[in-house]
């Protein structure tokens, strides 16, 4: 059956708002310079003021601006998102795509393999790596996408196997095409819809992980990120700074969080049919 | 969704934690006595003691002995000295980890409970107002992390309202006994109890709703109706008990994803389970104890998993376990 | 007794029954049938008023209205006093819960104690042929037959007088399909039935009554054995044209169109072979005719020729003694019998070129006195010897041509238009080399077919076929007698088809009446008379035709013989023994 999943996005108001929170999340994040009259890492004003002409969401503990570092935490988030998002996608058709493709004793090896990964929840692993490791950016997106892979491989490989058993696979078997003329011809097209389904997942486990190694404090501390923020501002929550230091990032998180998970859910129609009204 | 695993799948699953634990360690550059126990730990050591501990875990042999000196220590139950309690580290997630499992087992019934009534209520209401009411509630509040769902619910109740305790599971040295100890540990509890609560309610929710609509259009269902059944019955007794089997399945993933929140949600309400613990010996590196923590969270994971598979065997009986 | 009064039925504004009325007694069967559209689950599910659409009109039971009852009356109804057998698809039984247990659960939602409520379903479960361990069992554990069972022991649970069964012998394999019908028989005694079905020989063996459901509408509704033996609404035909059971002879046709909703007028005249302009304008409501209920503005198929009390001596020599035949629309008359038993006389006689000494003949319903260009229009023949009947001075066009010409219709090019149209229809070339040949060029079959178009040119109704393969070698016979159905299906043509050849009258007609001696002897429909003849010529036809088509009477001894049959003649109602 033919769908235009990306029309069907469009129509439900689930994906109209998802969308349209990524794209204003997306622009921020690129015009974050453009939109910060202060650099985020520079001390520029007095500690804990609030928020005025000058600084429009108040200075933290040691007078950075908290408007500059709000827009810079979200290229961080985006980045790390976006990044571990994409190379566990890849990871997943690769091994995912594989193993429902040829089957047999790789097959049965790779998935003993990702239902063991499976069971461990991903929190511990990365708190653990990032604990000794002490990652800087790069090294947190592998991490993340070493994290994620298998739960979308999982999903890559359910869809690969029924693929392969609809019916124009099996008529263009008759014609005597390899599965090269297959995959390209039949398989990666139908694939696409899930697999942008299944990044939209990703990019939101990602964000949340990294939020949250950065909220234990074993995150980058080279960049600026919402979940480092929300960690400093829980230690002042006596004074009255919290309501413009630690609100914003948290809501800025719930929100990015939120839009992907809009979105995700509008396209889980992908998966399952019967939802489509 | 994974229905059915083979018992050698968990034990897979525990064997990579403990390589990890293993492995990490030792990647690092330098001594790995300081890699294991980290820098303020050792210049606390006396040398007497580091040498019996490079002798315990022969780390001057090869990588193969020192893993099986680890594996043997793990069976010994020792899981290592934490540095900043002075004890072992077996003897102080004693101490903490039942409250854990106390907050997050609650948290997984009223989770489930509560998500799974909501949302057979709105799957048979589908397109409807109240459905869709719920369904907006249910992405938006998905969208909070657990920590920020927690400091908001802290700040507003404890803070600003000051209905709420804001430390501690119990309120301390006040020697309560009984009942008034059960309501103390109860009033303690529902702050980091609502947050959790509240945040992963979403997926339960969700799923119960999702399956709802698709075994609504069932032909049992009509069957129920001509049978005379009231709505009540269909909705719950056939359409309901239906939608309970991918519950089941998904409620293990969801476990795992609840004790992460409470990792989180007890640091933000300092809540003396593992996850206060957890931030206490990332701050000052106490790796025995961090290795240790995550270990038990894990297992914890895990063992749910288990059981819950044997639930849902119970509860299709199409299903065969398969070894 | 159920009574469903002017019953119309909407989805969302697009109407799925329509004014559909109907009564059902005890002890009484209905069975609805029709093809996929037509509205007949709607119609079941309305009666348990779970049709999740518009209903307007009536469902009296009981001095009540069913469908202005509220949702709660009608739950105490469901499952109580009214019930539906749901068709054995995959999930019709609740995968969770043990048979018993769901067949429990229709007495204890109705007030049954429950330790009382499950001994009566194990003992319920164990009348329709489930055992104790069979019914404790799970749905997934069942095989189709047994799942078929327990839905029926779940419909009975609390003794409903109104049942209703949906398809209940689909997806069955022959065996299970007759063990079930045994027990529906049994069970259905004394209570109002209604069989929702397609298939028709399961219609029949389950119901006494049948109703034919077309887009929505009800077009025939009488006793069940009558419809099928003896269709008169242009549909049931054509539905038992498609369906074939193991007595039918005639090659399956299929009816042309498709099945549209929403059709100005008689919902089936898109595809009505015999259809008037009140047709298309106004919807024929059903009215009683003859022991049914029928829809159709012309009263059910009409008879197109009347043959009355014909009789015809050539000198002394009585050849036809009163011959009495009908032949309605649509429908192929094979009229068999020995070489001199006078029915090319009778065919001449029917066109004209013979006078008769008695008796009429009535068109359309009208006695024919002469024979007008109109009448040619009409009926049209094929003769015996085709390479004979075509003048060897006319190629194909002029001969095609001729009966254009001779009836002055429309202009030379569209006359020449006409011809290459119905040499396209009988499948030979229309390009003018082949038109410009001349009879000795063809081969048989294609000259028998320039015949047959010559013949079709007119656009007639009824073609009188006179043993128009008896000179043509098998395989060209097939396709000609292919063609023959083909042009009937499409055309609505009647045929008369003049063989003694009972084999190929066998596969290429409804209705047989076999001629001795200048009358008809035995008349009815063909799968019938082929399967219990009466006459003793049948008979013989029978068995001189073949070996295998010899039956357990004649292997019981039965001997054919010459002139045995100029016996007393045989008195009965009409003409002959006709059924």
């Amino acid at each position: 059956m033919h769908v235009d999943y990306w029309a069907h996005v469009k129509q439900s108001n689930a994906g109209r708002a998802g969308l349209i929170l990524v794209c204003l999340l997306v622009g921020v994040a690129v015009l974050a310079p453009v939109l910060s009259p202060w650099d985020p890492g520079a001390y520029t004003g007095a500690i804990f003021s609030p928020p005025g002409r000058d600084h429009w969401l108040g200075t933290n503990d040691v007078g950075q601006d908290i408007w500059a570092q709000l827009l810079f935490g979200a290229r961080t988030s985006l980045a790390v998102g976006c990044g571990a998002a994409l190379l566990a996608t890849l990871l997943s058709v690769l091994i995912g795509g594989t193993a429902g493709l040829l089957g047999g004793l790789y097959d049965r090896f790779w998935m003993r393999a990702v239902d063991a990964l499976l069971v461990i929840p991903p929190v511990i692993p990365a708190i653990l790596v990032a604990a000794y490791l002490r990652p800087n950016l790069a090294v947190t997106v592998i991490l993340l996408a070493a994290i994620l892979w298998p739960g979308e491989a999982r999903v890559v490989r359910a869809q690969i196997l029924s693929l392969k058993e609809r019916a124009p696979v099996a008529a263009a078997r008759t014609f005597g095409a390899g599965w090269g003329h297959i995959l390209v011809r039949h398989l990666i097209p139908e694939l696409g819809a899930v697999l942008v389904a299944v990044f939209v997942q990703g990019v939101r486990r990602a964000v949340f992980l990294e939020a949250g190694l950065s909220f234990l404090g074993i995150g980058d501390p080279a960049v600026e990120s919402w979940g480092r923020m929300m960690q400093h501002a829980l230690r002042f929550t006596y004074l009255d700074v919290w309501k413009w230091w630690l609100l914003p990032p948290g809501l800025a998180l719930s929100l990015t969080l939120g839009a992907f998970a809009l979105l995700g859910f509008a396209l889980e129609t992908v998966f399952h049919p019967r939802l489509r009204r | 969704m994974v229905r059915d695993r083979p018992f050698a799948t968990y034990v897979l699953a525990v064997f990579v934690i403990l390589s990890l634990n293993f492995i990490l360690p030792r990647l690092m550059p330098g001594d790995p006595l300081l890699a294991i126990y980290g820098e303020e730990a050792l210049l606390a050591m006396s040398p007497e003691l580091k040498e019996e501990l490079v002798r315990r875990f022969s780390l001057d042999r090869s990588l193969s002995a020192q893993f099986l000196a680890y594996l043997a220590a793990l069976f010994r139950g020792d899981l290592g000295h934490s540095y900043y309690f002075s004890a072992p580290v077996s003897r102080v997630l004693l101490g903490f980890l039942p409250w854990t499992l106390l907050l997050t087992g609650v948290a997984l019934c009223l989770c489930a409970a509560l998500g799974v009534v909501l949302g057979i209520e709105s799957g048979a209401r589908r397109g409807r107002p109240q459905d869709a009411v719920l369904l907006s509630s249910a992405l938006f509040l998905g969208g909070f992390p657990d920590f920020f769902a927690g400091t908001l619910l802290l700040l507003f109740f404890g803070v600003t309202l000051g209905v709420a305790p804001l430390a501690g599971a119990l309120t301390p040295y006040a020697g309560k006994a009984g009942l008034s100890l059960v309501l103390d540990v109860l009033h303690h509890l529902t702050l980091p109890l609502l947050t959790l609560v509240v945040v992963r309610v979403g997926p339960f929710y969700l799923l119960t709703r999702n399956t709802m609509v698709t075994t609504l259009g069932e032909a049992f269902i009509l069957t129920a109706r001509a049978k005379g059944c009231p709505d009540r019955t269909v909705r719950y007794r056939h359409a309901g008990r239906h939608s309970l089997l991918p519950v089941v399945t998904a409620a293990g993933l969801q476990y795992a994803h609840l004790i992460t929140g409470a990792l989180f949600v007890e640091m933000v309400f300092s809540y003396p389970g593992m996850g206060t613990l957890l931030y206490r010996a990332l701050l000052t590196r106490d790796y025995p104890l961090i290795q240790g923590i995550l270990l038990t969270a894990a297992l914890a994971v895990l063992t749910v998993n288990f059981l819950l598979e044997l639930v849902y065997v119970k509860v299709d009986p199409r299903v065969v376990r398969a070894r | 007794m159920l009574e469903i009064r002017n019953l119309w039925v909407s989805y969302g504004g697009l109407p799925v029954l329509r004014d559909v009325s109907l009564t059902l007694a005890r002890g009484e069967s209905l069975a609805v049938v029709g093809e996929s559209g037509a509205g007949k689950t709607t119609l079941g599910l309305s009666i348990l008023g779970l049709v999740e659409g518009e209903c307007r009109g009536e469902i009296l039971w009981r001095g009540n209205n069913l469908l202005a009852l509220s949702e709660e009356e009608l739950r105490r109804l469901r499952g109580r006093e009214i019930a539906m057998v749901f068709q054995n698809v995959e999930t019709a039984l609740h995968p969770l819960y043990a048979v018993c247990d769901q067949v429990a659960e229709a007495m204890v939602v109705h007030g049954l104690g429950k330790g009382e409520a499950a001994d009566r379903a194990l003992a319920l479960l164990e009348r329709v042929g489930l055992g104790p361990d069979r019914a404790r069992a799970y749905p997934h554990q069942l095989s189709g037959g047994e799942k078929q069972r327990a839905l029926l022991a779940l419909a009975l649970a609390n003794d409903p007088e109104v049942l209703v069964l949906d398809e209940p012998t689909a997806s069955l394999d022959p065996r299970t399909k007759g063990e079930i019908i045994g027990l529906l028989l049994e069970m259905v005694k004394d209570r109002v039935t209604l069989v929702i079905t397609h298939d028709l020989a399961a219609a029949a063996r389950l119901a006494g009554q049948m109703a034919v459901l077309y887009a929505g509408r009800l077009v025939e509704a009488g006793p069940a054995a009558d419809l099928m033996r003896d269709p008169r609404h242009p549909y049931t035909r054509g539905l038992l044209r498609a369906y074939p059971h193991l007595a039918t002879t005639k090659d399956l046709q299929g009816i042309p169109g498709r099945m549209e909703h929403g059709v100005e007028g008689c919902p089936f005249h898109p595809r009505c072979t015999q259809r008037l302009e009140v047709c298309a304008v106004r919807v024929p409501s059903p009215v009683p005719a003859g022991g049914r209920m029928l829809a159709c503005h012309r009263g059910g198929i009409v008879p197109l020729l009347e043959v009355r009390g014909i009789a015809k001596s050539f000198g002394p020599f009585r050849l036809l003694r009163g011959v009495d035949l009908t032949l309605y629309e649509g429908e192929t008359l094979a009229l068999v019998g020995e070489s001199g038993s006078g029915k090319t006389t009778l065919a001449r006689i029917v066109m004209g070129l013979t006078g008769a000494d008695e008796g009429e003949i009535l068109l359309e319903g009208q006695k024919i006195e002469k024979r007008t260009p109109d009448f040619y229009a009409r009926v049209q023949m094929v003769f015996q010897q085709p390479g004979e009947s075509l003048s060897h001075r006319l190629n194909v066009l002029q001969a095609v041509k001729e009966p254009l010409d001779v009836q002055q219709r429309g202009t030379e090019e569209e006359r020449l238009s006409v011809v290459k149209r119905v040499l396209a229809e009988v499948e030979l070339p229309c390009d003018d080399g082949f038109l410009k040949k001349y009879p000795h060029q063809l081969s048989g079959g294609e000259v028998q077919r320039v015949a047959i178009a010559r013949a079709l040119v007119l656009d007639p109704k009824l073609l009188i076929a006179d043993e128009p393969t008896a000179a043509l070698d098998a395989s060209v016979q097939a396709k000609v007698l292919k063609l023959l159905l083909d042009l009937q299906e499409k055309r609505g043509l009647a045929i008369l088809f003049i063989t003694h050849d009972l084999a190929v009258a066998r596969k290429v007609s409804d209705r047989v009446a076999v001629m001795l001696e200048g009358r008809i002897v035995e008349e009815g429909p063909t799968w019938e008379v082929l399967a219990n003849p009466e006459h003793p010529l049948t008979r013989s036809l029978l068995t001189w035709a073949g070996p295998q088509l010899t039956s357990a009477w004649a292997r019981s001894g039965f001997r054919p013989a010459h002139g045995e049959f100029s016996g007393p003649d045989r008195p009965s109602a009409g003409a002959a023994s006709s059924r």
